[in-house]
């Protein structure tokens, strides 16, 4: 790490973006610019489109690249494929893999879930077989954002039967674009489709594309959902800071009074009460980020997750209360009825997806108030004789 | 405005910590729960030493002049230990009344008195019905040259058994004021509250033609009120996040100790999940108070609509929490013996003793409605 200052970074890709910037240039061209510059992962070695800058100040590349509309940087914290490899594939693969996908020449998914395997992720059943050089690779995928456009998935795949299910689990940059592979749009309970399924037939994947050793790739996996964790948190306070953070509190007053109901003694108070919830979950996230108390903070940052399901729901439920009948309908005609139904269901999305709530009840439980495991009664049984 | 405590704002909590680690162990909490007086007289005077009964007083009278931020630190901490003592009486609300009435003579009298131990006060506001002041008291106040006296009642006042001077709310022919009476004043009767929280005792006050002083003017009262009740509230919403708190970490480790079916019952999600959403209400409560301590030192534009919103939030979450710690655990919880009861009957006071949630949520929706 170099010790350039935050003031220093912040005028150099000003100055930078200002000599550089030029709606002339294609996407193409513009993202080898940004990666031969070091702006593409500035946190990173300059071999991988960094500059070798604190994770902080990576932020503020981010933020001065954001203000000109520019695009290309934050590598280093939004690409899965990138940074996964960066940190645990070989010499070979990071100079075939992590420069194109970098620069954006290359896309990735996810491959992780399944339809049996949800909680329970290691639970997995999709099968990699080795073939020569190759791994040949059966199952099916769910939750896949992105499948369609992408050129490699994460994937991961049983590649060991005999041993517990943790232990005979492979990580693998899987090729997309071949026959085998079928995509399928998820119609979610919403309406929308931002999902899909994956159909993997004898598809295969080059051993070189093995990251980690054969049935180590839980190992994997975990520092590959701890980079995700820590892209959704950002998301998330970059989502808060722009606009959700206003609609909580404005809306609920005012679509009450739009619906004539804001003299209801009982929707007041339903009001004040999800309002408190959105609130004390902002002054939560404020005190995480301003303690120095380590524990402190990981405490807050973990129960966020559990606070803005419910923040979710409950503002919906609040939202149906004051629309009443209005709720029984949708479609673009009754755009009110419509976004409280939508909300109400899209509420799941955070409840359920990225880990359900209970589930992270139990890790809340466990690595915070240091609460004990469940017993694991078939912890130490070979994936093939577990029940199912 | 930041909610991270300086070093000075650290120390002061240790210290008042270790305070409360020796001196309101459970063994005295029950001790004087059962005691009239409520409160043991060595430790107030321990507490006057550390500067802690003239904490929000201005250091010309006497105090420290400490905010906000330095009262919640404290107030946290004796929420924890259910601390039996008049402290929110006279050492929160009281100075703080005194100040919005702006008598400047009383406050010279008083405040160094209760910041140096020697006088505990506290102010009857509330008549039957109500834990807020009236807008209507019914208790009269007649003028006789510079002479008043008051006839009526108040009832829930806070350690009104040991007051040595209560303030008190009445109606004159021409608008509402605060009246000085001490103990002892003809025609004034006090008696004890049964509460259902025996470790913040409280008193109905019975007055007929009794002497009284008037302080701050006549048509000051109500505004005066609000703002001590406001400035005190600051105090209790940290104390129910310190009582949460406590109550949460006694449920946690009882989960897992305690066994059942061959295994700590903290291992079964059932009470797992119990554990966690206690929790997530203590955190919340506790950053609550924290951002409302901040907003009053930072004079915060919205500092009143938080407050109304932290205090409907604070006092729901103390209340779940204590009841959520019974559930845990179980069979012992059900006994007078277990602590447990102790907090669910604090929270529930603690729930009332300023008005309830839902008027601090109705406050909440009203304030923003006028935005």
């Amino acid at each position: 790490m170099t010790d350039v200052t935050d003031d220093g970074v912040r005028a150099e890709v000003r100055n930078w973006l200002a000599g550089n910037v030029d709606p002339a240039v294609g996407r193409a061209e513009w993202s080898r610019r940004v990666f031969d510059a070091g702006w593409s992962a500035p946190s990173w070695e300059p071999e991988w489109g960094g500059r070798g800058l604190s994770s902080a100040q990576s932020r503020i590349v981010a933020a001065e690249f954001a203000d000109v509309g520019a695009y290309g940087t934050g590598a280093d914290r939004a690409d899965m494929l990138a940074c996964t490899v960066r940190d645990l594939g070989t010499e070979e693969q990071k100079h075939r893999l992590i420069p194109p996908s970098v620069r954006g020449e290359t896309r990735w998914c996810l491959l992780y879930s399944e339809p049996g395997a949800g909680s329970d992720l290691a639970g997995l059943r999709t099968r990699a077989d080795r073939d020569g050089d190759d791994w040949i690779v059966n199952g099916q995928k769910v939750w896949t954002s992105f499948a369609k456009t992408a050129d490699y998935g994460l994937l991961v795949a049983r590649t060991g039967w005999d041993v517990p299910k943790h232990k005979g689990i492979s990580f693998f940059i899987f090729p997309m674009r071949q026959p085998g592979v079928e995509i399928r749009p998820i119609h979610q309970i919403t309406g929308e489709s931002e999902f899909n399924e994956v159909f993997i037939t004898d598809a295969r994947v080059p051993h070189a594309n093995l990251v980690g050793e054969p049935g180590g790739g839980w190992t994997v996996l975990q520092l590959a959902l701890a980079y995700e964790r820590r892209l959704m948190g950002d998301l998330a306070r970059t989502a808060k800071s722009t606009r959700d953070l206003k609609p909580d509190a404005d809306s609920l007053i005012g679509m009450a009074r739009a619906a004539g109901v804001l003299g209801d003694a009982h929707v007041r108070q339903e009001i004040a009460r999800a309002e408190s919830l959105a609130t004390v979950n902002r002054w939560n996230t404020q005190r995480a980020k301003t303690t120095t108390d380590r524990t402190e903070a990981a405490t807050l940052m973990a129960l966020g997750k559990i606070a803005m399901s419910r923040i979710l729901h409950e503002t919906a439920r609040v939202q149906t209360e004051i629309v009443g009948p209005e709720s029984m309908l949708t479609g673009s005609d009754n755009p009110v009825g419509d976004a409280v139904t939508f909300r109400t269901l899209n509420a799941y999305f955070t409840s359920i997806g990225g880990g359900t709530d209970q589930i992270q009840r139990n890790i809340v439980g466990e690595r915070i108030l240091g609460l004990p495991k469940e017993p694991e009664p078939y912890r130490e049984t070979a994936f093939r004789d577990l029940p199912h | 405005m930041s909610t991270v405590l300086t070093e000075q704002q650290n120390d002061l909590r240790d210290a008042v910590t270790d305070l409360m680690a020796k001196r309101s162990a459970e063994a005295q909490v029950r001790r004087l729960m059962a005691d009239d007086s409520g409160h043991d007289t060595a430790v107030w005077a321990e507490l006057a030493a550390m500067g802690l009964l003239g904490l929000t007083i201005p250091e010309e009278f006497g105090g420290a002049g400490a905010g906000a931020t330095e009262l919640a630190v404290v107030s946290e901490q004796m929420g924890r230990v259910l601390l039996c003592a008049p402290y929110l009486s006279t050492a929160v609300l009281t100075p703080y009344l005194l100040l919005a009435l702006g008598d400047s003579s009383e406050c010279a009298e008083a405040l160094p008195r209760i910041a140096a131990g020697g006088l505990i006060a506290t102010v009857a506001l509330a008549e039957a019905g109500s834990a807020r002041p009236p807008a209507h008291p019914v208790t009269s106040a007649v003028a006789d040259g510079d002479r008043w006296t008051l006839t009526g009642e108040k009832t829930y006042v806070l350690d009104a058994t040991i007051a040595d001077r209560f303030y008190v709310q009445a109606r004159s022919d021409s608008g509402t004021a605060m009246f000085a009476v001490d103990r002892g004043a003809p025609g004034l009767s006090v008696a004890p509250l049964t509460t259902v929280d025996q470790t913040r005792k409280q008193g109905r006050l019975t007055l007929s033609d009794t002497p009284a002083r008037l302080i701050g003017g006549v048509g000051k009262a109500a505004a005066a009120l609000e703002s001590a009740l406001d400035r005190a509230a600051v105090a209790l919403i940290a104390e129910q996040a310190g009582g949460a708190m406590h109550a949460m970490r006694m449920a946690a480790d009882y989960a897992g100790v305690r066994h059942q079916f061959g295994r700590a019952i903290g291992s079964f999600q059932a009470v797992k999940h119990m554990c966690v959403d206690m929790l997530l209400e203590a955190e919340s409560a506790s950053s609550a108070a924290r951002h409302v301590a901040a907003a009053f030192d930072a004079c915060e534009p919205d500092r009143l609509a938080d407050l109304a919103l932290a205090q409907g939030y604070c006092s729901d979450a103390f209340v779940f929490v204590a009841a959520t710690n019974i559930q845990v655990h179980g069979g012992i919880g059900f006994t007078w013996e277990h602590p447990a009861h102790l907090y669910l009957r604090r929270a529930r006071t603690d729930a009332q003793i300023f008005g309830d949630s839902n008027w601090h949520r109705e406050r909440y929706v009203r304030l923003k409605e006028e935005n």
